[in-house]
């Protein structure tokens, strides 16, 4: 048995219900999504307790918008990573069910952290209280950054194994015994890591821009307030965009000699928009208010760029065992794919209400046209 | 092909399962049930100008429904990562047959999501009929998604017609779906009434408290009597060897049975006396108790469903121990059990050492306990703690040495619950071997015995 035989044989025998294209897009789609709102709950977490410790009224009044909105966003999150989830199961089963049984108790940490760090973000979000001085309760904000990381870590260590299937069979056996346990890491790739960490601040950062945006019609606002903050997010982002081009070609350089990503278009198209991306930042020091949407945009360019070039290098290393998911056995069924489709329209429109309501009370601070 | 193996040991697999499942019913019912009353409490304090009631719904009742939304579904995932770890090639046949199911349930909780915080901060700032509602879209959304995973629970015990076509909704809509979903219903009804009156208990006026006390107890006594006569309705609907694990085979699930009934009855009990009798001093106390109740409740009913399934984890299609019971004709999937019994199960495991893959004298004992947990540590532990333990249920059973142990291996396909032993004679015996030493650790098989000479 080769391993390209094993890979394919540990696929589900019943094939997939559509094209796996199809299902391809729609995870590197909805990962892009969740990896935002990971993002934002990690960067918003952080500086929410960073903020907290500082002295000024402005300081304070960010933290506590921070925290709150991390709790939207953490939770977003969840619900995001449920999609991805379901669908690399879909396409990469034998590879995303390995890694699982061979670090099997960090996948059940994955869940723990995330509860624990949700657990966190809200005893600190409601408890603590800036003004009588209960600073006791900012351990929870660092406790909640910590255990994200955590997770981060969890979710990082059993996609790293996954492109390793040449590995499997040494890690779990030692002689005549199987390991069993679930206890161990395997493999761990800090410069692959800190890619995923990194832009937390800069997807906060522009999360701060868009806040200054956001409020600036409003008249129950401190303006000068606002314009604090969006121009500390710029600045914030364009640092943490720096930085994180430095580790994507520390991580570029750090892959196998024989992947060439120098000559794979994909992967150019993420380094590109990673880099307009920068130079947007750039252009928006100056006047964070205005850039705030275009940055975002692009920050959402660079991000889905990112979410590509991982699953093209994906792609690429599972190809080294003939494994490509275009070959999934098919047992198409138009039926259900309508039915998700269907729902997923109906969806979009249902949501636009409550979204539209709660943009229109945000932005005037009422929902009835006379305030607007 | 089988995958690698995970263990919990000492404590067993089933735990795993046991735990998450468990933390997973409270927050998904509750995020299901009590918005319901939610809403309902809100729209009468709207009518009656009830300022106190609304400030309470939104301090305190709506951050406990956010939590348990946001637990509730990051539990469920974790059923899927249970599931993985204990029988991946189970999760996955399920997911590449109800993929698009999942996906539009995940819709449904995309709506949630943005409905309920929306809800939440937008309270008193919009106008209440906007704002009730998006409390509607949000209770519809989740009993919708309650709608969607029914169809791909009810499958898990009764596939229906899905056995012969292999189609997404013959197995959606199979037997048990519309009773399950009915019953499903009617409990959702009764956790929003448990919610309502520990709601309920914390308010301050007499008069208010009392008025929503009979409102909780009005929809907890409805759900229950409902709830009770569709639960009839659906044990019809389950087939027959499922009804004799569950009353005749196993203690356990007939105590599960017990605590289910007790739990209803307890319920019936507290909404009639603190509904009606008591409803002005209704305190927290005993609405705490209660919910606590219906939550053992229902991890009882769940638990005697899933173990109604053995032995087979998609049925008649896949055991438990992951291996292919039968031919999937209209998928072209092929059972691998006959094929096991030829050739061996270890030459087919790509996972196994290849210095076992051939049995002799050297290895018979490391063969066996890797046949061993490959084909039982979905159910049982290896050691002597823990769910469900082999060198227990064997002193039990009466069988120590690899010859006794041998002949019930032989009789396992009698049981209704568990899967027959798969994989070839010498294989049989490596098995007995281990498992005999489990029992008694001075115990050597002899290999000539093994090895058939
Ligand atoms: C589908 C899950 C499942 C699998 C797989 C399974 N069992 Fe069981 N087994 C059970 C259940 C449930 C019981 C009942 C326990 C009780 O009565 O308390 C049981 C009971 C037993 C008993 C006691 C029988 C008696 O009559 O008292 C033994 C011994 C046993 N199992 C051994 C095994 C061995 C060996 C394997 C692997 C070849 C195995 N089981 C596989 C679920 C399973």
């Amino acid at each position: 048995m080769n391993l390209a035989q094993v890979l394919n044989g540990l696929r589900d025998p019943m094939g997939v219900p559509f094209y796996p294209w199809f299902f391809q897009v729609l995870m590197v789609l909805t990962f892009a999504l969740h990896i935002i709102f990971v993002n934002l709950a990690i960067g918003g977490s952080f500086m929410a307790v960073y903020e907290h410790y500082k002295k000024g009224e402005n300081n304070k009044r960010l933290s506590r918008f921070l925290a709150r909105s991390s709790t939207v966003n953490l939770s977003a999150a969840v619900v995001l990573g449920v999609a991805p989830l379901l669908f690399v199961q879909v396409v990469y089963d034998p590879f995303w069910y390995v890694s699982n049984l061979l670090s099997a108790w960090w996948a059940v940490g994955f869940l723990c952290f995330v509860t624990a760090a949700f657990l966190a973000l809200y005893a600190f979000y409601l408890k603590r209280n800036p003004e009588s001085g209960m600073k006791g309760f900012g351990f929870f904000g660092w406790l909640t950054f910590g255990l994200l990381l955590l997770a981060g870590f969890s979710m990082h260590l059993l996609s790293v194994q996954f492109l390793e299937p040449e590995k499997w069979k040494l890690w779990y056996l030692s002689g005549n015994i199987m390991n069993t346990s679930g206890t161990t890491v395997y493999d761990f790739r800090i410069s692959r890591y800190l890619h995923f960490i990194i832009p937390s601040f800069a997807i906060t950062g522009v999360f701060m821009m868009l806040y200054g945006w956001f409020f600036r019609q409003r008249q129950d606002m401190d303006k000068e307030y606002l314009h604090w903050v969006a121009v500390s997010g710029a600045k914030m982002a364009l640092w943490a965009t720096i930085i994180q081009i430095i580790i994507g070609f520390w991580w570029l350089f750090s892959l196998p000699k024989n992947l060439n990503f120098t000559s794979n278009a994909f992967l150019w198209i993420g380094v590109i928009l990673g880099v307009i991306f920068f130079l947007v930042l750039m252009a928006a020091q100056k006047d964070p208010e205005k850039y705030a949407v275009l940055s975002a945009l692009f920050a959402f360019l660079a991000v889905l760029g990112m979410a590509v070039s991982r699953e093209v290098l994906r792609m690429v290393y599972l190809g080294k065992f003939n494994y490509s998911i275009y070959t999934y056995k098919l047992n198409i069924h138009w039926g259900s794919t309508a039915l998700f489709l269907l729902t997923f329209v109906m969806g979009i429109i249902v949501m636009a209400y409550p979204l539209t309501v709660a943009w229109k009370l945000g932005r005037y601070g009422t929902t009835s046209k006379e305030g607007a | 092909m089988l995958y690698p193996l995970f263990e919990w040991h000492g404590v067993g697999n089933g735990m795993l399962m046991a735990i998450i499942a468990t933390y997973h019913i409270l927050p998904c019912h509750l995020a299901t049930g009590a918005f319901w009353i939610t809403y309902v409490m809100e729209r009468k304090a709207y009518q009656e100008n009830d300022e106190g009631m609304l400030e309470f719904i939104k301090k305190y009742s709506l951050l406990v429904l956010i939590f348990c939304f946001v637990t509730g579904s990051l539990t469920g995932a974790g059923i899927w990562y249970a599931a993985t770890l204990i029988s991946p090639r189970a999760i996955s046949g399920l997911i590449h047959n109800y993929v698009w199911g999942w996906a539009t349930e995940w819709v449904f909780f995309l709506i949630e999501i943005v409905t309920i915080y929306t809800y939440y901060y937008t309270f008193g700032k919009i106008s209440r009929k906007a704002h009730l509602r998006i409390g509607l879209i949000y209770a519809m959304s989740a009993w919708l998604s309650m709608v969607i995973i029914t169809g791909i629970l009810g499958f898990m015990l009764t596939p229906g017609k899905w056995s012969q076509t292999g189609l997404f909704f013959d197995g959606f809509f199979n037997p048990s779906y519309w009773p399950q979903l009915f019953v499903r219903t009617a409990f959702m009804f009764v956790v929003g009434g448990a919610y309502a009156a520990i709601v309920a208990s914390f308010m301050k006026d007499p008069d208010i408290k009392s008025k929503a006390m009979k409102v909780a107890a009005k929809w907890g006594l409805g759900g229950l009597i409902v709830g009770g006569l569709f639960t009839v309705w659906y044990f019809t609907k389950i087939p027959a060897t499922a009804k004799t694990i569950i009353f005749e085979d196993l203690a356990f699930t007939k105590t599960m049975f017990e605590i289910a009934i007790a739990a209803g009855v307890l319920l019936f009990i507290y909404f009639g006396i603190w509904g009606f009798m008591k409803s002005r001093t209704a305190g927290p106390i005993p609405a705490i108790i209660a919910m606590l109740v219906l939550f053992v409740g229902i991890c009882a009913g769940e638990t005697m469903r899933e173990m109604a399934r053995r032995p087979y984890l998609i049925p008649g299609y896949m055991y438990s121990n992951q291996m292919i019971a039968k031919d999937m004709k209209p998928k072209g999937v092929k059972n691998e059990v006959a094929k096991f019994n030829k050739e061996g199960v270890l030459k087919n495991y790509y996972f196994a050492p290849e210095s076992v893959k051939e049995i002799d004298a050297s290895n018979f004992m490391a063969a066996g306990r890797i046949l061993t947990k490959l084909e039982c540590i979905s159910c049982h532990t290896v050691e002597s703690t823990g769910f469900f333990s082999i060198p227990k249920l064997m002193v039990r059973f009466g069988a120590s040495s690899p010859e006794e142990v041998h002949d019930f291996l032989d009789a396992l396909s009698d049981y209704d619950y568990m899967p027959p032993f798969v994989g070839t004679e010498k294989e049989k015996r490596a098995m007995a071997a281990y498992i005999a030493s489990l029992v008694n650790p001075n115990q050597k098989a002899d290999p000539a015995w093994v090895l058939g000479k």
